[in-house]
């Protein structure tokens, strides 16, 4: 039977970027994925006839620009189409949009406030240039501040130089970002309630926390760190949905002479006096390889395929310890017609962009308070888009395929998610988005509800979260996902993790994958 | 009389440095607003450097033993003591499992608060400094951090940016211990007890305290600075200050009187010492000055009752949910329809209450629901809401050390020649009677 240099398990976008890199260096390398698509959470699926989903995430603008380059995506297929806007509906029926063409975006604020167009640009500025302060930290092995060993002592060191680098304003700015709540960072620059609202909304997607929760803050920086276009909203939509972005990955990885099989689940990493020696699959085949890398979420890594004896138990606390608690649901819908909302009325260049259902701050947190308790949002936070707007191929002719993407819906409901709890959920999205676009309800042709327990069992995400383990600043850096192991290597000699459960982790952005690649590469597989 | 400096406030921070000042030599007068002396006891570690070097001989500290007592949901109560012994058993009839805890629990969170001890007795590190001494003085600081091992070092990255309900889900299970040990996370502060930071905030409020026993503790330390007399204090007038070309020049008493001296040290709240001295401020100070979070939410009283109570020190406080909803009144401007209680017997048997979450402007009803939750009669409670956060500046994790209390101007200076700041609003921030006075006085001197 053939043995790998290295087999990685789930075939999501950071296993298919760990295995392009590896495969790129040389080595024989399989990837084994439970499911018969590749993508994991990034997948495209025909769930009605004729109408393509990107199932669970919608938007790509973060996403390495260095792994597009080494990978050569764009020669595999991936076409980044922008999304151009936001339009953000208020409940008073007036609204605030955000337009590609800045001056049209500096125009409608002033028309909202001439205070907050004047603070816009300069907060841009700021932002922009704290995004690039923080790049650099996405593609760096975090240092372990616990470990007196040279490299590590080097590595505290780089970033502490990084960081003065920066001067006075700019690292308070950074010390700001990383503790403040969205709406106290914000209500020091803006003073226009819908402006702050559809802002921290987008602090808050994919955790657990409100506006007003501390840490929510430093998500508004992601916006600016995409490299599409240096435009107010730099997100971007894959040509083909995401499922594209994972379908190009796999086919650079095929290309460097990877294997890729789907339906091959794993059980079970084999260890041998303390080293990784292959896995066991589902049906119960065994395949042996030097490595072996898993791009599961910590939990399933550690606490599924591997035996607790196997590890030390300081380190099963720490992984038991490390939080998900899935936050969001998602509703994809098809549509006969696009809705008009009432806010803007028509069909126009709106669709083309985003609707932002987050009208003010008090919407959002109230939003949050339901789910605190164990509800989901009576009112939730919700970011529509009409992927069909940008990639006609997405649904037959004449027709749309909208994009809902949900928060709050928490993983853990009082009494459990069932099926009549996932209509109601599925029921109060549609009733919310048609409070906001009178007459949307009748255009539904078909209605998927993801609720984060769909997540789980659907992708394997534990809890559903979509992150692969909250973004809070415990879980970061050196502690992601546990102290002393945040640098891809585990304690089994032979057994990486290479998912986004690991630094920096969330979102489309592959660092993961092509960090604990390199780890891998120079531990010498 | 000329002076060579004036301090203005007369509470712990205000005395402690011109006691510093008058002992190097310097003839000054301190300014307070209030005609007479506030009773209320100092809430507080007061470092022992301070009593040592200002010989505070009358200095009474006091923490109640047992120091919090929590009714229980079926009745009865939960008394936690400073003998460990004593509380791991009292908790062992809640909770076995947590009892079993409690003494580690204890120990890790003691080594966390010990660290904050070193950094509260200097000035905040300076992080953007060139100055070789300052890089030495934070190199110190980490190696001394890094010798505390390797567990203490993972603790404070993952401790301090929590919020305590997670760091006490991830060690307890009793609701009513998680509420009373959560009430101290959120004080002072307009947040939440999920709101990451509230465990530093409850680090914080340990800090000088024995493991094991989680309020702080009380002293008269303001009332024995007083009554040494080794400073002139002049009371029942509001000072502001004056500048002139960006230097300090003295004070202006509400009754129009003018003192002068070239160095001004303030222990009133950061905002409102510089607002009114905009004009000589540069546009990004004066914004971050403005900028200060400092947002009202406790309640301060008295509790009358007929006879001394069981209790030293009540906590209601009953889960952490509890504390969580109370918050969420706040959030929308409200004061908590079920708010956070505390009581508190001083020496003289007095009883203080603190109420939280009460916003400015929202008192109206809350001294009947207040008497309601104790079970007295209306009429045996007076509160106070506090206009603004009595900390001066919330201790919030972007508004501490180098960022307090503004962002770079940690070292009691400010942009005015002769103006110092030593209150609460500055480096350690409220809660720790004296240290920023006296970390002040050092850096003037």
């Amino acid at each position: 039977m053939k043995r790998y240099d290295a087999i990685v398990i789930g075939g999501g976008h950071n296993g298919l970027i760990t295995a392009a890199y590896l495969a790129r260096a040389k080595k024989s390398v399989l990837v084994l994925e439970r499911r018969p698509r590749v993508g994991g959470a990034a997948v495209t699926e025909e769930i009605f006839p004729g109408f393509k989903f990107t199932m669970f995430s919608y938007v790509v603008s973060l996403l390495r620009p260095e792994i597009i380059r080494d990978l050569d995506l764009p020669r595999h297929g991936l076409h980044i189409l922008p999304l151009e806007s936001t339009v953000t509906p208020m409940e008073n029926g007036d609204y605030l949009a955000a337009w590609a063409d800045h001056d049209e975006t500096r125009r409608e604020l002033c028309r909202h406030s001439l205070r907050d167009a004047e603070a816009y640009d300069e907060y841009g500025r700021l932002m922009h240039f704290m995004a690039q302060a923080v790049k650099p930290i996405l593609s760096m092995v975090p240092p372990d501040p616990t470990s007196f060993a040279p490299g590590d002592l080097a590595g505290l060191l780089k970033l502490g130089k990084h960081f003065r680098g920066l001067g006075g304003e700019r690292l308070h700015a950074l010390v700001k970002l990383m503790t403040m709540s969205s709406a106290d960072f914000l209500d020091e620059w803006f003073e226009t309630d819908v402006l702050k609202a559809t802002k921290s909304a987008s602090g808050i997607i994919g955790t657990f926390l409100g506006p007003r929760s501390p840490g929510t803050a430093y998500v508004l920086l992601h916006h600016y760190m995409g490299e599409l276009d240096g435009v107010f909203r730099a997100w971007g939509f894959a040509k083909g949905g995401t499922g594209a972005v994972s379908e190009a990955i796999a086919s650079a990885a095929r290309s460097f002479g990877a294997e890729i099989r789907c339906d091959a689940g794993v059980s079970k990493v084999l260890v041998r006096n303390g080293r990784a020696t292959g896995v066991v699959l589902e049906n119960g085949d065994e395949v042996s390889a030097g490595i072996v890398a898993s791009s599961l979420d910590p939990r399933r890594t550690f606490l599924q395929l591997l035996e607790s004896n196997e590890l030390p138990a300081e380190f099963v606390a720490d992984i038991k310890r490390f939080k998900f608690r899935g936050s969001s649901g998602k509703v994809n819908l098809a549509l006969d017609s696009l809705p008009s909302f009432s806010c803007m009325p028509g069909i126009g260049r709106q669709h083309r962009g985003a609707f932002s259902i987050s009208p003010s701050l008090d919407y959002v947190e109230r939003a949050y308070d339901d789910a605190k308790y164990g509800e989901f949002s009576r009112r939730p936070y919700m970011d529509i888009v009409f992927p069909s707007m940008i990639d006609p191929g997405m649904a037959p002719p004449g027709k749309h395929v909208m994009s809902i993407f949900v928060q709050y819906a928490p993983y853990h409901l009082n009494g459990g998610w069932t099926d009549a709890k996932r209509e109601a959920f599925g029921d109060t999205v549609v009733n919310t988005v048609e409070s906001f676009a009178p007459g949307f309800k009748s255009k539904i042709l078909h209605r998927q509800v993801i609720t984060p327990l769909d997540i789980e069992k659907i992708t394997g995400l534990s809890e559903g979260n979509i992150f692969a383990g909250e973004l809070a600043l415990h879980q970061l850096f050196f502690l992601r996902p546990a102290p002393g192991w945040a640098k891809f290597a585990t304690p089994v000699r032979g057994f990486y993790q290479c998912g986004s459960g690991t630094h920096p982790g969330g979102g489309i952005m592959g660092a993961s994958g092509r960090l604990a690649a390199m780890r891998i590469l120079k531990d010498g597989a | 009389m000329s002076y060579d400096a004036i301090v203005i406030g007369a509470g712990a921070n205000g005395l402690v440095a011109a006691h510093y000042l008058a002992r190097a030599g310097k003839r000054l007068v301190v300014v307070e607003q209030h005609q007479v002396p506030d009773l209320s006891a100092d809430i507080g570690w007061v470092p022992p450097r301070v009593i040592r070097d200002l010989g505070l001989n009358a200095l009474r500290l006091e923490q109640p033993d047992p120091w919090l007592t929590i009714p229980l949901d079926g009745g009865g109560t939960l008394e936690l003591s400073r003998d460990m012994a004593r509380s791991v058993e009292a908790i062992r009839r809640v909770s076995p499992a947590d009892a079993a805890k409690w003494p580690d629990f204890c120990a890790r969170i003691r080594s966390l608060a010990g660290v904050l001890e070193r950094l509260y007795l200097v000035p905040a590190p300076d992080i953007e400094t060139r100055d070789p001494r300052e890089l030495a003085r934070i190199a110190g600081l980490g190696l001394y951090v890094r010798r505390l091992g390797k567990q203490t070092v993972i603790d404070l990255a993952r401790v301090l940016p929590m919020s305590i309900a997670e760091l006490l889900d991830d060690w307890f299970e009793n609701d009513a211990l998680k509420g009373a040990l959560g009430a101290l996370g959120i004080w002072h502060l307009k947040q939440g007890p999920r709101a990451g930071g509230t465990a530093f905030n409850f680090l914080h409020h340990h800090v000088g305290s024995p493991a094991g026993v989680f309020r702080p503790v009380q002293s008269n330390v303001t009332q024995t600075l007083n009554e040494t007399k080794r400073v002139e204090v002049r009371r029942g007038s509001r000072a502001t200050v004056l500048a002139e070309n960006g230097r300090a020049t003295g004070v202006v008493l509400e009754n129009g009187e003018t003192i002068l001296a070239p160095l001004v040290v303030s222990s009133a709240p950061p905002r409102a010492t510089l607002q009114p001295l905009a004009i000589e401020l540069y546009p990004d100070f004066a914004r971050a000055v403005g900028n200060i979070k400092a947002r009202g939410v406790v309640a301060r009283g008295t509790l009358t009752l007929g006879q001394a109570p069981a209790y030293s020190n009540l906590c209601i406080a009953p889960t952490l949910d509890y504390l969580e909803r109370a918050y969420d009144d706040a959030k929308y401007g409200r004061a908590s329809a079920a708010p956070y209680v505390e009581v508190q017997r001083t020496d003289g048997n007095r009883l203080e209450l603190h109420v939280q979450y009460v916003p400015p402007g929202t008192q109206d009803g809350l001294e009947q629901r207040v008497a309601q939750i104790l079970n007295v009669r209306p009429d045996q409670v007076k509160l106070q809401a506090a206009e603004e956060s009595l900390y001066h500046g919330e201790l919030t994790l972007d508004q501490i050390l180098f960022m307090r209390p503004v962002p770079g101007w940690s070292r009691y200076r400010t942009p005015i020649e002769g103006l110092y700041l030593c209150g609460s609003g500055t480096h350690p921030g409220g809660g720790i009677p004296g240290a920023a006075g006296r970390n002040a006085a050092r850096e003037i001197l």
